[in-house]
Parts: structure tokens; sequence; C-alpha cells
């Protein structure tokens, strides 16, 4: 009873429901998309080149080999990146903070070029499990907590993890209206289906936090904004703008990297 | 300096008409309604003689006509009201004050065909479109709410923001184009609860006018359309109640004399009441939480001689949502008119309004560590002079008009443990002035004009630091200007002309052009409006968007005057318009201007309307066909792309059928094209994600939408003051699944497929409303 009547009320007004439909659109040729990020730990830099497939094809993206890929740095070093895997590039390198590194990449005739620069460090002090009411409904969410300096502007992204696997909400923050404040990021985990997207007891939950610079950030915010990236909910979909030139899709991002975990109680 | 300019225009109108021959007098009066004393806008006073002519009363229910000394034939027409036909010898200047009976208080009365007018045809106006308060209140709407703006949806060349939503898009206008006034103030949020309800509750209605185009030149500032919304004044008469219980909300009116037959008062409430039922609920997290919105009208008018006569009348409305410890949104437009009507002399007549409006917004979020409150204000005072001049073949209408903006955009306060920091954005300053002047000239019997000019100024004020961007949004210079000093300057003239000519009384052709210009604008980059849509006026940055509209059109009258057919098609072009950077943070962002692109538009259609006016079976067939689109540089390689309104097809069928004294049926059935909207041509994975390619901008359509609305009136035996009534509706009869919004998902059946998903917001929803008077 405690929650019918409100119920009633939403379900009365909005007795919304889906159905899938068929749409009518093109199947766009394949375009290259490169996934470049570099961290500020001693390991094996991966920088993937894939391609887009049409709407209606299988999602299975094929991968681009045989690319000439290489990075350097604003203090004259350079790092070649090898194919270890087809369409994976990697280096064995650590990103130092406050260096801006130029990726160039040439794949099948084309030049891509792109920079980052890494941030400073801030560090992720812990992650803990709050627990909100609404509508009566207790509900638990993970939550980041950390100080971000006051002295520079910072932007963040972050990624959740239940059980092993990720939820597809996109996580970026900035410090526009929060500089210089002790903050508590709270993350709601959002399932690709429909299962329960609430916390349990028992539940293990990962939290990795990147410090990214602005163009980054704009990228992942521009789809953040899209949220739902259908028609009709958040802004008009398009193609977030990439920091990578010659109309390549993804980014290149050189970021700060920290992981911590928890079992939810 | 606008205002010599604009004397100068003035005094060249004036010379046109100011020789006069000799022996000629004027007739002037008010009309007004029989049994409620309600002034009658749009009422036809003919006098027919030696020689005729015939005018419409204004705003307030005066005319005056100026005729050469002899006996004339006066023919008083309303729709709905029995005729009052009566003899006039005009030997000196006369005033007249007459009323009208309504058709439905006299016993039997055949309504005659010279008491329907041609007034459509004839007139020069375009792009005219009244509401008759009387079919909007049978109208089927959803959850049997009647509404202004639903209804208006249903008339061709206005598309409906969304399923259920308030929102209009009038020839190819963006929402935020429309100049929507009641009682002459400026109403910037016309939504309750996110657009499914409007803030004009019908009851306090009098009239409605939408100009679609071709608008007169005493209106100005917005590009697209103007809304205008008359308040009743109140029954000078006798005091009257009505009101009603319906499944959303109540309402109740109250209106009577202040002084038998010199001034009246009415007060209009309304409320709805879903969150009584939260409170009934024992939890406290629900009995907490707030969802209501409220709306009071009220309005007083005095005569204090036959030259004076004084109206005051606000409007206050406030919605509230919130969730008890999360968070708490509240919005609402506060509206207050004072005018003056002065009659210098019968031919001259003026009005003064005093207006203050404002629009504000609160947003609270209430846990501890991102506790914060936001407010935003919108704020206008408004000084408006407004005169016509009567003459015998000319209607000169001129004015100044000064408004004075102020827009508070964001102010963020916070507690000690919040992580948000507060923030109080820079307050923006403009001054808006216009002078204007237009003459309605009877050139012939069959030619008719409608001309004007409009010169619009608008200042952006100091105190505030106004910057300069480069392309990718960094600061180039910054300039600080003290208060009530003028930054940046903006001066656009407005031609308005419209021309009919009559073939006979039955058909004319008619043509049009209007330069509109608009100097305040919503930001908002979401799909649809949202209460805390921010306004901006235009600055070193933005341009003063501009709208040029040329429109022709075929009017027809069947069967004396009870069908009336118009065939309007339109272009429009529009400038300096205005879209967003990918990633745009537009809230609580003080270098907004630095996120905004800018571009231009286009919009063309065919607007069909058929309309049968009176009879056991009445209503309209409104179709449009229009192309909408826009071009910026930056988005969609530089190419024109249909906006989100963009509908090819629109079609409205409206059938009201009065069975018998008792029973009413009508029902509304619609037909649109889908929005255009952006669908992807491929997919690709970033971070173990899928990530959707998009190549043309809106290239994509949604499903189109169809509904049928029915509802059924019964009328109260009648047991004498005492009138009741029922209203039953459904809405959505088909129970189609209309889109509201796609989504793209993995297909549940192969997940390495991609579908789309749609969701539909209502079903088939009944309702049902009890409504009284007294």
């Amino acid at each position: 009873m405690k929650q019918l009547i409100f119920i009633l009320c939403i379900v009365v007004c909005f007795s919304s429901c889906k159905k899938i439909i068929s749409i009518d659109t093109e199947n766009a040729p394949p375009q290259i998309v490169i996934e470049a990020k570099i961290n500020d730990r001693l390991i094996d830099q991966q920088i993937r080149i894939t391609k887009t497939v049409g709407y209606t094809d299988a999602s299975i993206y094929p991968t681009v080999s045989g690319a000439t890929v290489s990075v350097s740095d604003s203090r004259g070093n350079n790092y070649v990146f090898r194919e270890t895997a087809a369409g994976v590039y990697t280096n064995r390198m650590r990103g130092v903070y406050g260096v801006t590194y130029t990726m160039n990449v040439v794949a099948e005739g084309k030049t891509y070029t792109a920079s980052s620069k890494m941030p400073n460090l801030v560090r992720m002090d812990s992650i803990g499990i709050i627990s909100n009411t609404f509508f009566g409904n207790e509900r638990k969410t993970t939550a980041a907590y950390l100080a971000d300096p006051a002295n520079e502007t910072n932007f963040y992204r972050f990624t959740l993890n239940r059980n092993g696997i990720n939820s597809n909400r996109i996580y970026v923050s900035n410090d526009r209206l929060t500089n210089g404040n002790k903050l508590r990021i709270q993350l709601y985990f959002n399932a690709e289906d429909d299962e329960d997207e609430d916390l349990l007891s028992g539940d293990k939950v990962a939290v990795e936090m990147e410090g990214i610079d602005s163009n980054v950030f704009d990228y992942w915010y521009a789809l953040s904004s899209q949220s739902g990236r259908g028609p009709n909910q958040g802004t008009t979909p398009a193609n977030p703008t990439s920091n990578i030139s010659n109309d390549a899709l993804g980014y290149f991002s050189v970021n700060t990297y920290q992981k911590i975990t928890a079992t939810v109680k | 300096m606008p205002i010599r300019y604009s004397l100068a225009i003035i005094f060249l109108f004036a010379l046109n008409i100011s020789v006069f021959a000799q022996n000629k007098f004027t007739l002037s009066g008010t009309i007004r309604d029989a049994s409620s004393g309600e002034t009658l806008i749009g009422a036809t006073v003919r006098l027919t003689g030696s020689s005729s002519a015939a005018t419409l009363t204004n705003a307030y229910g005066y005319f005056a006509l100026t005729q050469a000394e002899g006996t004339y034939t006066l023919t008083i027409s309303y729709t709905g009201y029995a005729n009052q036909v009566k003899t006039i010898v005009l030997t000196k200047n006369l005033k007249i004050n007459e009323e009208l009976k309504a058709a439905n208080d006299l016993a039997e009365v055949t309504v005659s065909g010279n008491n329907r007018r041609n007034e459509n045809v004839k007139s020069a106006q375009m792009g005219l479109e009244k509401i008759d308060m009387q079919s909007l209140n049978s109208i089927p709407v959803l959850l049997g709410e009647k509404d202004v703006l639903k209804t208006i949806q249903l008339l061709p060349g206005v598309k409906s923001g969304g399923e259920g939503n308030t929102g209009f898009y009038v020839r190819g206008g963006a929402a935020d184009q429309n100049l929507i006034l009641l009682d002459e103030a400026v109403v910037y949020n016309s939504s309750h609860l996110l657009g499914f309800f409007s803030t004009f509750n019908a009851d306090a209605i009098k009239d409605v006018s939408l100009y679609k185009g071709g608008m007169p030149a005493q209106y100005g500032g917005r590009l697209s359309s103007v809304l205008d919304v008359k308040m009743d004044d109140g029954n000078n008469k006798e005091f009257k109640f009505q009101g009603g219980i319906g499944l959303i909300a109540s309402r109740l009116k109250a209106e009577g004399p202040i002084v038998k037959d010199k001034g009246s008062f009415m007060v209009s409430f309304r409320r709805t009441y879903i969150d009584l039922f939260l409170r009934a609920s024992p939890d406290s997290s629900i009995n907490g939480s707030t969802l209501n919105f409220y709306d009071i009208n009220a309005k007083a008018n005095y005569k204090i001689d036959d030259k004076n006569t004084i109206y005051i009348s606000g409007y206050f409305g406030k919605d509230n949502i919130g969730v008890k410890d999360l968070f708490e949104n509240n919005w609402g437009n506060v509206t207050t008119t004072f005018r003056l009507n002065h009659i210098f002399n019968s031919r001259l007549f003026s009005n003064t309004s005093l207006i203050y409006n404002n629009y504000n917004y609160t947003v609270q979020l209430l846990n501890d560590a991102t506790n914060f409150k936001a407010t935003s204000l919108v704020r206008d005072f408004n000084l408006k002079e407004d005169f016509q001049y009567f003459s015998n073949k000319h209607t000169l209408r001129f004015g100044l008009n000064v408004t004075q903006h102020r827009i508070s955009p964001i102010d963020i306060t916070t507690t000690q443990e919040s992580q948000v920091n507060p923030l109080t954005q820079e307050k923006r300053y403009g001054l808006e002035s216009a002078a204007y002047v237009s003459d309605e000239w009877a050139v012939t019997e069959k030619l008719n004009l409608l001309y004007g000019i409009r010169l619009a100024a608008f200042s952006l004020m100091g105190p505030g630091n106004f910057s300069t961007y480069d392309a990718s949004g960094n600061v180039i210079s910054t300039r600080n200007i003290a208060s009530g000093k003028f930054y940046k300057n903006y001066l656009n003239l407005e031609p308005r002309f419209s021309v009919s000519y009559l073939f006979n009384e039955q058909n004319s052709v008619k043509a049009s052009y209007n330069r509109n210009t608009q100097n305040i604008h919503i930001l908002t980059n979401a799909t649809s409006s949202s209460p805390t849509d921010q306004y901006v006026l235009s600055s070193n940055n933005i341009k003063p968007e501009i709208a040029d509209q040329v429109a022709l059109g075929y009017f027809k009258n069947l069967e004396e005057n009870n069908y009336e057919f118009s065939g309007e098609i339109y272009y429009k072009w529009l400038q300096n318009q205005i879209d967003y950077k990918n990633a745009a943070q537009l809230l609580a962002n003080s270098n907004v201007e630095s996120e905004l692109l800018y571009g231009v538009g286009r919009a063309y259609g065919l607007e069909l309307f058929f309309k049968k006016k009176t009879g056991k079976l009445n209503g309209w067939i409104g179709y449009t066909l229009s192309r909408t689109e826009r071009k910026f540089a930056e988005l969609n390689n530089g190419n024109y792309f249909p906006s989100r309104q963009d509908r090819t097809h629109d079609v409205s069928v409206v059938g009201i059928y009065n069975m018998n004294k008792r029973w009413t049926f009508s029902s509304s059935f619609i037909y649109s094209t889908g929005n255009a909207v952006t669908f992807p041509a491929g997919k690709y994975t970033i971070s173990g994600q899928t990530m959707y390619y998009y190549t043309q901008r809106n290239a994509g359509r949604m499903p189109y939408t169809m509904r049928l609305d029915l509802s059924a009136t019964l009328e109260g035996k009648n047991k004498g003051k005492y009138q009741s009534s029922w209203t039953f509706g459904v809405y959505n009869a088909l129970a189609r699944k209309n889109p509201y919004s796609i989504e793209f998902i993995n297909d549940p059946a192969n997940p390495s497929k991609t579908v789309a998903e749609q969701t539909s917001l209502f079903g088939m929803i009944p309702s049902v409303t009890w409504n009284f008077k007294f």
C-alpha cells in the first residue's frame, strides 16, 4: 500500500510503453576509429585501431592492421608502438605528469595526429557505498571520494564495475562549480539490459578514476549529454568532437589512472 | 533618436488622412454582452445609407465610424449573438453604448445569413486565427483539462511541441519565437507540469488571437507568432460563480459588479491535486513529496467617466515538484497589467499600459554532499502607449513601447558542508524600445490595405563584463561597462504590409510581407523544453534574430458565410539563428555565449483550412504541407538540415455535434509526419561500449503520429440560475502507440544486432469533469 497511490498516479498519467520499431537509415561506409590511452603507470600502453560497421550489421568491428603508430613527448622522447594483436598497438611506457604527448598514426595511407597533456595527479581517497531513499525504497550507490585541488582546472572520468560487468553510463565531471572542495561523486549503476540495477550485499564494485585533459572531457561530456543516445532524449546526437585529426573517430587520452575495489556490506 | 524618427513617420501618416470633407460626423461607442456587460472584441458595426461603412470593435469593445450627415441603418453583429439593428440620424457626433444578446439566451433565434460575417474574406489581415471560446470548451483534451495552447495546435501552420505538450511551433519558428501575451504582459514560460498543461486557465479567458504572419505593427519582439490572450473583465451586472472538478485540477471563478454597470471584477483559481493523494500516504518519504501547480487570474475594471476607464489585471502561477530530502524544483510566472483607456475625442482612442512581469525558477538539491539552491529570474518593466484614430476610410494606430529587461541567469547558494561552490552569474540588463505606426485603409470597397512600420531599438546595458571569444571559445577580450551605460545597440526597421482584394463578398485574395526581429533568446540544447531553460539578450556576440515572411492567400466563404475556406502559402527567411557547439555547457556558465553557433533558416509551406461555423454539426479540417530548415557552417558540413519540428504533413479534423439541448459530442483527429531526427548510420566500439556514428543531421524520421480524441458533454436539466454539466472524454481512443522517443539497444534476441526501441507516452486515457455555474 505504501507506494501504491503514488505509483497509480504515475501509471495513469504516464502509461508509457515500449516497442521495437524499424527505422530507415543509410549504412555509412567504414570509418577509422582510434582509441588511444596512455596512463601514468609503467604498463603496455595500448592504441586500438578499428573500423565502424553499418547500423544494420552485426556488432563485429574490423581491426586495422599494418599501421605505423608512434608517440612523442614534449621532452623529445619518441615511442614506437608495435602491433601485438590484430589492430592493437602497444609500447611499455609510463606517462609523466604535466608532459604533452603527440600521437602519430599512419593507417591505410592516411595520417592521423592528436595530442594530449597528462594532468597533475589527483588521488581518489576512497570509495564507499551510500544509501538514498527513493519513495520509501532504500537504494545503495557507489561513491568516489577525492579532494579537488583549488589551483587548477580538473577533469575526471570514472568507470564503475559491478561483479565484473561495466556500467554503461558515462561518468565525467569537471570542477567548474566545485573547485577546491572535497568531492563525493555518486556513481549510479546502469545495466545494459533491464536487469536489477540496485547494489546488493556481497556485490563487488570497482571504481576506476582517470584525470583527463579538457579535450577528452569534452569528448565524453558530449557523449554523456546524448544520454539514451536516441532522438528526443538529451541533445541532438552528433559525433563527439575528437582530438584526432583527419576525421578519425575516437580519442587520444593521456591520463592518470587509479582503481579501488570494495564489497557491498 | 528612435522617437524623433517615429514621430516624423507618424506625422507623415497623419498628413495622409488629416484632410476631411465637411459635414461628416462620428458615431462611436462601446459594444457589450447584454447579460454580463463584458465588452465584445471584434464585433462588426455597420452603417448603411446613402453611403455605407463598417468597422470592428477594438480590444476594449470600442468603435468609431465617420460618415456624411444623413440617416443610416446601424447593424451590430457578433458571432453567437443576435443582430442589433437601429436607425441612426447622423446630424452631429453621436455616442452609443449597445448591448447584444447571446443567441442561446433567446427563445427561438433564427440565425440569419447576414448575422454571419465575411470579415475573414474582407479584412487585409492574413495569418490570423481566432479561437472561439465556445468550441475550445467542447474540444477533447488530455485528462479533460481544456487548454488554449492545445487547441491552437489543431490549426494549420501550428505544430505541437510533442505528445500532450503545450509547446508549439508556428510556420517553422522555434518555441521561443512565439510572443505569448496575457493582457499585454509577456508570459515567458506558458507551461505547467513539464509542458503537459498550459498556464492559461480557460475559465478566465475571453479572447484568443494567434498571428502566424502579417503581424500588425503594434506587436513586436518575437519572430514567429503572436498569441494575444485577453482575460475576462468580469460581469458588471450581477454576481456569478462557476467552477469545475476534473481528474487533474479543480477550478473556481467568481465575478461581479464593483459598481453596477460601471465596474466589475473577476477572480479565477485553479489547482491540481495529485499531491493531496501523496499526502494521504502513511510513508513519510511519499507524503513529504510535492507535485502540483496552481494559477490565479484576477482582474478589475472601473469606468471613471465616459472618457476614462481603468483596468488592473494579474496572473500568478506556480509549479512545485519535490521529493522529500532529495530535491525541490519550482517555477512560475507573475504578470501585472495596469491600463488606462482614454477617449480624447470620439475618433481618438488611447490606451496606456504599465506592465510588470517575471518568470523565475528554483532548483534545490537537498542531500548533504551536493546541497545547493539555484535560482534564476527574468524580469520586465514595460510601458506601452497606444493610440487608435478612426476616420471614415482609415484606422490609424501608432504608439510607443519601452521595456526594461533584467535577467539573473543563475544564483547558487550552498551550505557549509556542500561540495558545490556558491556562484552568482552577472545580471544582464537590456532596454527594448519601439515606435510604430500602421494604417488600415479601405481604399475602395474591394481593396483593403493594412500597412505600417515598427522601429525596434535594443540596447544591452551595464553594469557588466562583456567578453568576445575566438572560434574555439576562448576569451579574446573583456570590457567592463558601468551601470546605466549603453554597451551594444541595435536598430531594426520592421516593415509590415498586407493587402486584400475582394472579387466579390465571398471571394478574395490577400498578400502580405512582414519583418520581425527578436532580442531575447532561449538557450536550450535539449530537444524538449524545460523550466530551467535559460534566457539571454542580444549582445556583442548574439545578433538580433530577424525573420522576413511573405504570404499569399485565397479566401472563400460559402452558403452565406457558414462555410469558410482559406488557402495560404508562405515563405520565411530567418537570420542569426542560434544553435550549440558539441558538448556545450549552458547552465551556470558565465561564458555561455562562447558555446553558441549562428546560422540561417528557411521555412515554407501551404496551409488549407475549411471550417463550418454554425449548425448542429460544426468544426474544421486543417492541412499543412511544410518544410523547415536551418543552416550552420559548423553543423552537417555546412548544409541545410531539417529542424526537429519539420513535419511534412499535418492534418487535423475537429467535429462538434450538438445533438440536442443536453448532449454535445465532439472529436478531434490528428495525423502528422514524425519529427526529423538523427539516426545512426553506423556503429563502433569505444571502451567496450557500442557507440553510434552519425552522418547527416536530422535526416531520419520518427514514425508518424495519429490520434483520435473523443468527448461528450451532458448539460444538466436547467434548474433556473443553476447550471451544471458533465464532460466525459477519451484521449487516444484508438489506443495507438505514438512515438515519444527512440533509443538504440542491442537486440534482445540477437545481441550482436542493434534495434530501435520506441517509447510511447500515453495509451488510451479516459477522463471525466464536472462543471457548474450559478
